[in-house]
């Protein structure tokens, strides 16, 4: 079973938080293993497996990039977070040089904050797009678009979800330092 | 099924508590009516052992074999704890980099072994209170402490000879006995600041579901660290005054007893002193000067719960409770911080040191299938994740994940015919492996023969709702499950729990003696209300003279056997006053009987 399958959802990107909740509360209400403690031994690691599985389902989920990497993931479809997305070509050389400085300890409070403000430009740019691209995706599964229709708009959420993973491991890089 | 209990096994205090028959919460007191159980184990030359109240005594007289703060080396190596070990007066076993083990008197004692001996004295106070055999109990740990440690506290109930059904986190269960008598709505922060730990657990309340958005800590820093600084200070006076290092060693203890005596005082006066009778030593402090020098500790708690609202995704002002538990939270500036913080004056209505206990009782009570209302869903302190190429730490399951959690990750052999893998799990926030806790190595083995990189090992990792990891695998190819050889790193493994259990025997062999006495008690007690019951009945005057007076001596030996631990003589005694009172039983229950027949015959009648 598959985490939209266990929510009763369909593989839509558009997902209402408030009713994934409720859901979330009634399932683990019926599974918990707090209510399997003194039912036989088969039944209590079946409410853990199941529980565990209900858990997953609802992190993923509510986390709007957990949510695309795990449909693409279902789809067979694999973001590559490593590659310098191709609309950040001229910038990164610069971004990496400052990236540098401030691993190095070389770089000013001033420089760090400008660093960080560029990459949170970035970001909310990729983020933005990628929303867009999501809401395309549920428009076409609405529609009940053709299969090669479809298959085009995961290549182009798994386009989208590497340049922002990308800017993402660049958040993280300048935030542990 | 059994009663289950409640255990809070504290840095300082340990407490049993219980819910019974849909009944509120309540700590259950030892035999001299104490409720805080002092963690603090003696040991005498002869083997015998005392826990709580009576080896607190003796910390100054006999510093080296009285145990006390054995939590914080619950889970650790020597290396963990180096720093505190100056300022305690233990043995540290040579033994000691994956597990502390103290020696005392020639045996080497691990943390869990010591803290089981606590656990087995509240077993004890809880089945003399309740009058049954205990087996089952919720214990509860700070919710920042890694697997080790949790694993830890299991191996101490299994060692106690106790069915560790739940592992709960303290300020959850705290949260737990807040939210009985609460609003069912709204977000809590719970800030847990007690003798040897820190932590700070962030909820969402919603219809009896208590969901832990996240939680950050510090598994060593409490109360302890107070005391650590004051003794510091006093140990500097001392050596300004000529005194020699080596010759203060052995007073720390009394030092330590002093510290602690001054700092409970100043949370209700402005200025206390630090008396050292022993070394004629007196300093006065005032609260503002205590406040200077506590200053830098109370500032270790306040990232973590900066770091936990960041995690929940909240600010400040949208947190509608801030609850207050543990001991040091008695300390004004701590709340005074806290208020700072948060915005808001804290919740101190029920009591910091027994709170933990009650929130036991009420999961304990949970388990038990009587509250099905409730639900309390926590969370994974620390990120787990694996070893991989080059030192790094790749996580598979982010720091707050809801638990049960679990990972599926695959792996593979790297040459050709290999038949093992070895995945090394970790668990922390940082991105290199050496920054990381080890938790384990787990060994894949009898992997099928094949090229490099065909076999496709599929291993899930498991968070259970304790918050302890287990790790299955399977080839995918042939479908067979692979035996792992688990490594703890710092820890116990089965085969030494299983050892210590046989070797704790003795003192489970005092533990039946105990129930039987507590058994045979409990039953002379019926037997003597019975009698008195009798003596008050009309027929009681029917009997010969001789008979009255064996009843009258037989009850006044048992009443006396009853105060003895020899529940022979009480069986006996019991035994010898039901022969007594059985005519008087007789007659009892003949008149009963010709009463009921005599209104038989009157209601007929009529």
């Amino acid at each position: 079973m598959d985490y939209f399958e266990l929510f009763g959802l369909p593989r839509a990107l558009g997902i209402d938080i408030g009713s994934l909740e409720k859901t979330f509360h009634e399932l683990s209400r019926k599974y918990h293993p707090d209510y399997f403690t003194t039912a036989p031994e088969a039944q209590q690691t079946q409410a853990l497996r199941m529980t565990a599985l209900l858990n997953d389902a609802y992190r993923t989920l509510k986390h709007p990039i957990r949510r695309v990497e795990y449909l693409l993931s279902l789809e067979g479809f694999k973001p590559d977070g490593s590659r310098v997305p191709q609309a950040l070509l001229m910038e990164v050389f610069e971004i990496n040089e400052q990236m540098e400085k401030v691993k190095s300890g070389s770089a000013s409070v001033e420089q760090i904050d400008s660093l960080r403000a560029q990459i949170h430009e970035k970001r909310d740019r990729f983020d933005t797009e990628l929303q867009k691209a999501s809401e395309q995706w549920d428009e076409l599964l609405k529609s009940g678009a053709a299969e090669s229709k479809l298959k085009e708009q995961l290549a182009e959420l798994t386009k989208v979800l590497s340049e922002s993973s990308y800017i993402r491991n660049l958040e993280r890089d300048l935030e542990e330092h | 099924m059994s009663k289950i209990v409640g255990i809070d096994l504290g840095t300082t205090n340990s407490l049993v508590a219980i819910v019974e028959e849909g009944g509120a919460p309540r700590v259950i007191a030892d035999l001299d009516g104490s409720k805080l159980v002092p963690s603090v184990i003696y040991f005498d030359q002869a083997g015998e052992v005392l826990v709580g109240n009576r080896a607190k005594e003796k910390m100054i007289d006999k510093p080296e074999n009285t145990i006390f703060s054995i939590k914080r080396f619950m889970g650790k190596g020597i290396n963990d704890v180096r720093e505190d070990l100056p300022l305690l007066p233990f043995n540290v076993s040579a033994d000691s980099e994956h597990i502390i083990r103290l020696k005392i008197f020639g045996r080497d004692y691990t943390p869990p072994e010591l803290s089981a001996f606590i656990l087995r004295d509240l077993k004890r106070n809880a089945e003399a209170a309740l009058g049954e055999e205990i087996k089952n109990a919720v214990i509860t740990v700070p919710a920042y402490f890694n697997d080790a440690q949790r694993q830890a506290t299991k191996d101490a109930g299994r060692i106690a000879g106790l069915d560790v059904l739940r592992i709960v986190n303290e300020p959850t269960a705290a949260s737990l006995a807040y939210g009985l008598d609460k609003k069912n709505q709204g977000t809590i922060a719970v800030f847990d600041f007690g003798g040897g730990t820190f932590d700070i657990s962030i909820l969402k309340l919603t219809e009896g579901i208590f969901e832990v958005l996240s939680t950050s800590g510090d598994t060593h820093l409490g109360g302890d660290d107070i005391d650590e600084q004051l003794i510091r200070l006093v140990l500097a006076d001392l050596k300004e005054i000529g005194e020699q290092e080596l010759a203060l060693r052995p007073q720390i203890p009394a030092i330590r007893k002093a510290v602690n005596k001054a700092k409970e005082a100043l949370s209700s006066t402005e200025t206390a002193d630090i008396v050292v009778e022993n070394l004629q030593y007196r300093r006065s402090m005032s609260r503002t000067e205590f406040n200077k020098l506590i200053e830098p500790i109370i500032e270790r708690t306040l990232r973590p719960c900066r770091q936990a609202l960041q995690d929940a995704g909240l600010k400040p002002p949208e947190i509608d409770e801030v609850v207050m538990v543990g001991g040091s939270t008695r300390i004004p500036l701590v709340r005074q911080r806290v208020q700072e913080l948060f915005g808001r004056g804290p919740h101190t209505e029920l009591n910091p040191d027994e709170v933990v206990a009650l929130g036991a009782a009420v999961q304990a009570d949970i388990l038990a299938g009587s509250k099905r209302d409730m639900l309390l869903l926590d969370v994974t302190p620390l990120s787990l994740g694996i070893e991989t190429m080059g030192g790094v730490m790749s996580k598979i399951i982010p720091r707050n994940s809801t638990i049960p959690a679990s990972a599926t990750e695959m792996f593979t052999s790297f040459v050709e015919g290999q038949t093992n893998v070895k995945i090394h799990v970790l668990q922390g926030e940082r991105e290199l492996v050496k920054d990381c806790r080890s938790l384990a190595q787990f060994d894949l083995k009898d992997i099928p023969p094949m090229p490099a990189g065909m076999p496709r090992i599929e291993v899930k990792f498991l968070i259970d709702a304790d918050g302890i990891l287990s790790v299955s695998a399977r080839e995918q190819r042939t479908g067979k499950y692979q035996s792992i050889e688990v490594k703890p790193t710092y820890g116990l493994t089965d085969e030494q729990v299983e050892q210590m259990i046989l070797e704790s025997f003795e003192y489970a062999e005092a533990d039946i003696e105990a129930r039987q006495v507590i058994e045979a008690r409990n039953e002379a007690e019926t037997v003597l209300n019975a009698t008195a019951k009798g003596l008050a009945d009309e027929q009681y005057a029917q009997l010969p003279v001789e008979e009255k007076a064996e009843i009258s001596a037989a009850a006044e030996h048992l009443r006396e056997v009853m105060r003895t631990q020899d529940h022979h003589a009480i069986r006996h005694g019991i035994d010898r006053l039901g022969q007594a009172t059985m005519h008087l039983a007789e007659l009892i229950m003949n008149a009963a009987i010709a009463k009921a027949l005599k209104d038989k015959r009157v209601r007929e009648i009529q």
